[in-house]
């Protein structure tokens, strides 16, 4: 899946300037970065979400693409409502709740869920559906460890069954080395590094990025 | 206070033929003019709060303004309009309760309009950013935004009625408190308390208070119902 070069600025400043990237299917990609780097805001320029400078979008308009927020919205109905939102299929949602354990909630209110609680029902939600390009933006930052693992597993079946691209927006360094086979790292609003993750994530080139990770959990 | 309440009760109790005709009158005034006012502000309303257009904030800026509009204007302004000499003295319709409807129309709609655009603008962004993720098209997403907004809709349709009920200056101008016509309980205190019935007024008041007070239960009650 291939996303167009892109900027975004709001007033005078341009909080994201990033080339034209190419997500392989089949593959994760995780992106790190610190506080203010620009990761979501990449991540909302390419689910269409948010507009860049100049109009258009950043990808490919044939491709198809789930976005899961950071701040995922729980609608007004119930945890199974939400995630086979206008009919999706049973037998998935089944699965999906299944493994992220929210056979038990199915019937409450999605308002009433915890923080872990919503990040697991929007996950499932995000999943119900094939897609080219899954984005993921701090999936699971409110999770408990158990949950996070389960929920990465499923996003590993969902990539494996589909064959789609996931591009992983995270802040969780030892997340992102179990999972991804690529990585890019944003630094200022800019692309500072990308590459294969054993490359970026253990060994980078760059001293921003060296610095990072040694924050995040050393290496 | 105890002779008020007791003519209160005597009042209802006594089946009262003018008093069944004012609240005949306040209950067609009250709720056509809350339930207009609901059916054009919601629209507008969501459309403000989902809205991303030059002038949208001036827009809400006018209509949070309106919503301090005093009825004695809006009365004033209904009069100049379609009395004798008023471009819309054609249709005949002062001193009537559907002018009386037009003008609590013209006041409570900017109420309306600004209330569920505040609560719409600050759910609209994550409802859309999450709605666009998920791959659903604009009419879709309308359809999820007007679903989270049920809750807001029964309470701005409280607020509305209850500025309804409670409004006195626009209705006495245009409907012109005539027995038997055009007078609503709010305009019926008045004109008693300036006889000197100050007993009657003070009952009336206590009616128009339970009336409010059962509305007001009523629409609770329906918005539990519907908001589980």
């Amino acid at each position: 899946m291939k996303l167009a070069s892109c900027s975004k600025t709001y007033g005078r400043r341009t909080v994201l300037r990033c080339p034209a990237l190419d997500f392989a299917p089949g593959r994760i990609c995780a992106l790190a970065g610190p506080n203010g780097s620009g990761k979501s805001t990449y991540a909302r320029l390419a689910a269409g979400v948010l507009t860049p400078d100049g109009g258009g979008r950043v990808a490919d308009e044939t491709g198809v693409i789930r976005y899961m927020p950071q701040k995922s919205f729980p609608f007004r109905m119930s945890v199974e409502d939400n995630i086979r939102l206008f009919g999706g299929d049973e037998q998935r949602a089944e699965e999906l709740m299944k493994a992220l354990g929210l056979g038990g909630l199915r019937r409450q209110r999605a308002r009433s869920l915890s923080g872990g609680e919503t990040a697991r029902m929007s996950l499932a939600r995000v999943l119900m559906q094939p897609c080219d390009l899954l984005i993921l933006d701090e999936p699971t930052a409110a999770m408990d460890m158990e949950s996070a693992i389960a929920a990465e597993k499923l996003v590993d079946d969902y990539r494996k069954e589909c064959g789609c691209a996931v591009l992983l927006v995270t802040h969780d360094l030892s997340q992102a080395r179990r999972m991804a086979d690529e990585a890019l790292f944003f630094y200022q609003g800019e692309l500072w590094e990308s590459g294969a993750a054993e490359t970026v994530l253990y060994r980078p080139e760059k001293e921003e990025t060296r610095r990072f990770l040694e924050f995040y959990g050393g290496r | 206070m105890q002779t008020a309440l007791q003519k209160a009760i005597e009042l209802i109790l006594s089946g009262d033929r003018e008093l069944a005709n004012i609240l005949l009158v306040t209950a067609r005034t009250c709720v056509s003019s809350s339930l207009i006012s609901l059916l054009i502000g919601v629209p507008i309303g969501i459309w403000l709060g989902t809205g991303r257009f030059r002038g949208r904030q001036a827009l809400v800026v006018i209509f949070r303004t309106l919503m301090g509009m005093p009825p004695v204007v809006c009365g004033l302004l209904m009069y100049m309009l379609f009395s004798g000499v008023g471009p819309f003295r054609r249709f005949k319709l002062l001193f009537t309760v559907t002018i009386m409807i037009i003008a609590q129309v013209v006041l409570i709609t900017p109420l309306v309009i600004a209330n569920l655009e505040t609560y719409v603008s600050s759910v609209a962004d994550t409802v859309r950013e999450t709605a666009r993720g998920l791959g659903f098209g604009r009419w879709k997403t309308l359809l999820l935004l007007s679903n989270e907004c049920i809750y807001p809709i029964f309470s701005t349709y409280l607020l509305a009625f209850a500025r309804s009920i409670a409004e006195v200056g626009a209705v006495s101008m245009v409907g012109g408190a005539i027995a038997w016509k055009t007078n609503v309980m709010t305009t019926a205190i008045m004109l008693y308390t300036n006889r000197g019935d100050f007993t009657l007024g003070i009952a009336l008041g206590i009616i128009l208070i339970a009336i409010s007070l059962l509305v007001n239960i009523a629409v609770t009650v329906m918005q539990r119902r519907l908001s589980r």
